[in-house]
């Protein structure tokens, strides 16, 4: 029971009540194909697989059912974990030395502190590499020159605003603001409109993390500033490094904010914005198909409008979710040609049908996306130039004591900017002394990712 | 087997013994184990007594720890609450066992349910701020669970709504033990409600409201974290403002991969835990003797 | 008798705060979606049934009932039997180590369940225990037995000794006696901890999201836990699930009322 099981952004939490319902209906069927398959297949090798996402993806459990089906090398065994103990419970089914063969992995931090302990095998050399390449792992999958995660599928964070109030405040729905003063613009004229301007829900944190996401990156070079910083080795009192915070604060003083944010949670506050009640509002991709037609195209998609001057300033983030291989499976090369499997063209496609949303691969097939608004993120997230979300190479501690607490006290609180960062470099320090056995697998990470 | 055999009671308190050993015994030894070390995965080098000095010297611990503390008030609210309303019901005025029934309803309610529906009660753009604004009591309109200054007040709200629900039962069950006829010649000596309760019923309940304040005593210290969890975003938020010390213990735990820390929190929180048995094992001493 | 309007006044706000959350609940339970969105807190236009249905038909809540029901039978009666074959003899045997097992046991009262997560999760997978129904069972019996040795030896404690010495003139072992004569007298504390420990153990989310992570093994509260979720804003639906969930313990407290109260009223120190 060792490490972060914070939950990732996309946590269970966030699937709506009538995915939920679906998931629970499926679950009878699938121990009964889990039950067949075994009895039909038991010469095979078998794989046992633990794994999440029905929780912020339906439908990727029925894509698993029949992709392990089709599957005939290896009879594999699939386990939907709860969300809380997704990391957790890996990790000590690895150190007792019965880890699953393959196992769901989330983002950076929460899949390299495995990599740390010794849980995980390296993929390249054991899975197709021109097939691992191809799955958009993302740069926070490396270490030590090595790749430690297949990408799965990817999510997209766009920010969102409603159309139908930009028209309503005179503000051109086709061009969102771009800079911050633009933000400020459109703000003072949502609210001459009426309309609550800025926010969602920062209740639950998520909205704090995710603010950092967007916020922080346009003030860094490289993604290994990123660390740096977390783990104290950059000082968050700079004031570039805590710029974010006082643009929130400049936000929240000009009453932009809507004045429920506080006591909403993350997906509540999104609904705000998709239901006309609230201007602009952070997201995620996987929530557009529905919310596009909902809102029959009238949410738009645009980048966190840019204050900063670093090298990430105004590009658009997209989050990735991953699969691994355990060091410990007696059974590594059947493992790797499953995941090699899900990487075909036949089973993107699959994978698209059954949760109508986009796989990682690069293989995946993108002429089926019709959705005009869907087509448009994918478009500019996913085949642009994107970065990836920094706040997975936020050690827990820093997560849980400052990346929250900060944002929720600037908007809850009276917080300033420049408190929020000294609170940070604090919070930094204390992980220093809490955690010394981890400052140099850090800082190797953070230069290996520095250097690209 | 013979009845005098002195082998009989080991045998009545083995299942005991095991089960107690089981889930207790070894988890207490490693738990202490942990405390001294640095722990990653499940083990980890001995460090003494780092871990203790990281904690007492980290700012959050301390807020968790006055936040316990604050939790303290709300006992002496219960009390006075629990004991007028069992009074009233001593009365037993027309309809008290239908008020009985009802003022116990609350501590059936489990805690992640009643949570859920009094987060959702008091919601910024909620049903209580509605009724509030409706009744032209505009200036209590409060954020209730997002305001950093409020959200604990919030909580202990909810923690005295549902735990004087106890008091009452404990408290009533003692006046029904009472010798009637004390009372009744305080009531033919003309004694007024308000005497009588204060010079012949308070003084007798002594035992039973100390039993109550202990027990209440534990519940804040380490019985607490399904009220913080639900209204404090699962985080003990807005910011810090309900971080507990258990939640504390969870998060070491479970969302900073620190469980040496966990681990020495959770022997200092079993330590003052055990102060307080021992103090309501006093309690009972004197009352029996 | 006199009217007492002042009583009854602060017994009727006593109640009515007691009682607003539950009808809060079950009112926003029968309110459609867009009727509480426009009003919180006003009477529902019509009731409206669907979203029981979506939690009764839609959701595996009877499979989550049965798994708490199962769970709440095999830990209440283990830690009964243990606790009273227990308190029996500590309460009534003279042996070495007597008051240092009570003292033990009663000391354990006071550890809080968060702390024991670590080390039992790593015994637990190490043992191949974890999601499956006797362990889960082991851990809340251990949890609610030292509450239930304290009570019934203090109980056992205050029984007439001519009875259990009659018992013994007859020739009865320790075993008849505790079941003839002892537990005949203790109906109502017996009945006070079926009453707790069934609460805690229904009620409890910890230890069931962490134990029981099967979802074939899901408890009530973990299973309304995912489905609150925390991003969720369909109030009413929430409200029913949280309704359905609180049914049967409400269920049987009205229907056993008398007993559950007489029960807790037994229970209850002088």
């Amino acid at each position: 029971m060792t490490t972060t099981a914070r939950r990732s952004p996309t946590g269970a939490g966030m699937m709506d009540r009538r995915r939920l319902l679906q998931a629970g209906a499926g679950l009878g069927a699938l121990t009964l194909t889990g039950g067949l398959a075994g009895r039909a297949l038991a010469q095979t090798p078998t794989l046992d697989m633990w794994w999440w996402g029905e929780q912020e993806l339906p439908g990727l459990q029925a894509y698993l059912d029949k992709a392990i089906a089709a599957f005939t090398e290896a009879q594999v065994t699939p386990m939907l974990q709860d969300t809380a103990v997704v990391i957790s419970q890996f990790q000590t089914a690895a150190a007792a030395g019965e880890p699953p063969d393959l196992q769901y992995l989330w983002n950076g931090i929460y899949h390299m502190e495995s990599v740390w302990l010794g849980y995980l095998a390296h993929l390249d050399g054991l899975m197709d590499d021109g097939l691992l390449a191809a799955s958009n792992h993302g740069p926070l999958s490396r270490f030590d020159g090595h790749v430690w995660r297949m990408g799965w599928y990817p999510l997209p964070m766009p920010w969102y605003y409603n159309k139908d109030l930009f028209d309503k405040a005179g503000l051109n729905a086709d061009a969102p603001p771009a800079t911050w003063d633009e933000l400020l613009a459109a703000c003072e004229a949502l609210k001459t409109a009426g309309v609550e301007p800025f926010g969602g829900g920062v209740q639950d944190g998520y909205w704090a993390e995710w603010y950092i996401t967007h916020g922080l990156s346009q003030n860094l070079d490289s993604v290994g500033d990123a660390v740096n910083l977390f783990i104290g080795d950059l000082d968050f009192r700079e004031p570039r490094y805590h710029q974010h915070w006082v643009k929130l604060q400049e936000l929240r003083d000009a009453g932009f904010l809507n004045k429920d944010m506080a006591s909403l949670g993350l997906y509540p506050g999104i609904d705000l914005c998709v239901n006309g009640q609230l201007g602009i509002c952070s997201s995620i991709g996987t929530r557009l198909p529905a919310d596009a037609k909902t809102t029959n195209g009238r949410i738009g998609c645009m980048v966190l409008p840019v204050f900063g001057q670093g090298a990430l300033a105004g590009r658009p983030v997209v989050d990735m979710q991953g699969m691994g291989i355990a060091a410990g499976s007696e059974a590594k090369e059947a493992a790797a040609s499953f995941l090699n499997f899900l990487n075909q063209p036949a089973q993107l496609a699959s994978f698209w049908e059954a949760t109508g949303w986009i796989p990682a691969a690069s293989g995946f097939d993108d002429s089926v996306i019709t959705d005009a608004s869907v087509k448009d993120l994918w478009t500019r997230w996913g085949k642009g130039d994107p970065i990836t979300n920094i706040t997975n190479l936020m050690p827990g501690q820093f997560y849980e004591q400052a990346a929250i607490p900060t944002g929720q006290n600037i908007i809850t609180a009276g917080m300033s900017g420049e408190e929020a960062g000294e609170l940070a470099a604090r919070v930094a320090q204390e992980w220093r002394d809490f955690n010394p056995d981890l400052v140099e697998k850090y800082q190797q990470w953070a230069s290996e990712l520095s250097a690209g | 087997m013979r009845r005098n055999s002195p082998l009989v009671p080991y045998l009545f308190v083995l299942p005991l013994i095991c089960l107690l050993a089981f889930v207790f015994g070894l988890s207490l030894i490693r738990l202490v184990e942990f405390s001294f070390k640095q722990v990653r995965g499940i083990d980890g080098p001995w460090i003494g007594l780092r871990n203790y000095e990281l904690v007492l010297g980290q700012p959050l611990f301390w807020e968790s720890v006055i936040h316990n503390l604050k939790l303290f008030l709300t006992i002496p609210v219960m009390v006075m609450v629990a004991l007028v309303l069992a009074l009233l019901l001593y009365e037993r005025l027309p309809g008290w066992r239908i008020h009985r029934t009802i003022l116990f309803l609350p501590y059936i309610l489990a805690i992640p349910i009643i949570a859920v529906v009094m987060k959702e009660m008091f919601q910024f753009s909620g049903p209580v701020n509605a009724v509030l604004t409706a009744l032209s009591l505009d200036f209590m309109v409060l954020d209730w669970i997002g305001s950093a200054d409020v959200a604990l007040w919030t909580v202990m709200g909810l923690i005295v709504w549902r735990e004087t629900a106890l008091g009452v039962i404990l408290f009533l069950s003692r006046l029904m033990a009472l010798d009637e006829s004390l009372i009744e010649a305080a009531r033919l000596d003309g004694a007024s409600w308000r005497q009588r309760a204060w010079h012949v019923l308070i003084p007798q309940m002594r035992g039973v409201i100390e039993f109550f304040v202990v027990i209440s005593a534990i519940t804040m210290l380490s019985a607490v974290f399904a009220y913080v969890y639900v209204i404090g975003g699962g985080r003990g938020g807005p910011g810090t403002a309900t971080m507990v010390i258990e939640l504390y213990i969870f998060n070491a735990l479970i969302r900073t991969s620190l469980p040496g820390i966990a681990a020495a929190v959770s022997v200092l929180l079993f330590a003052v835990s055990l102060l307080l048995i021992w103090a309501l094992f006093r309690v009972r001493r004197r009352e029996e003797a | 008798m006199r009217l007492r309007p002042l009583p009854h006044l602060a017994l009727s706000i006593a109640s009515a705060i007691a009682l607003i959350p539950t009808v809060f609940m079950l009112v926003t339970a029968l309110k459609a979606q867009e009727e509480y969105q426009a009003d919180k807190t006003g009477w529902p236009d019509a009731f409206v049934f669907d979203h029981f249905r979506q939690i009764l038909f839609d959701t595996p809540i009877f499979l989550w009932m049965a798994n708490s029901l199962i769970l709440v039978a095999g830990s209440v009666g283990l830690s009964l039997v243990v606790a009273c074959l227990a308190a029996y003899a500590i309460a009534r045997m003279e042996f070495r180590g007597r008051d240092a097992i009570l003292t033990v046991s009663t000391a354990l009262m006071a550890v809080p369940p968060v702390v024991l997560i670590v080390p039992l999760f790593v015994l637990y997978t190490r043992l191949g225990l974890i999601s499956t129904y006797g362990g889960a069972i082991l851990i809340y019996a251990g949890l609610i037995t030292p509450f239930s040795v304290y009570l019934l030896v203090t109980f056992f404690r205050s029984l007439p000794q001519e009875l259990i010495d009659a018992a013994v003139m007859d020739g009865a072992t320790h075993l008849q006696i505790l079941m003839r004569v002892v537990l005949p007298l203790s109906l109502a504390p017996l009945l006070t901890l079926v009453i707790v420990n069934a609460l805690f153990v229904w009620n409890d989310l910890l230890m069931a999201v962490i134990f029981l992570q099967d979802d074939a093994k899901k408890t009530v509260m973990a299973g309304i836990a995912v489905f609150q979720g925390r991003y969720n804003n369909q109030i009413p639906l929430t409200m029913a699930g949280m309704a359905v969930a609180a049914a049967p313990m409400l269920i049987l407290y009205l229907t056993f009322q008398r007993h559950f109260v007489r029960g807790l009223m037994a229970g209850a120190v002088k």
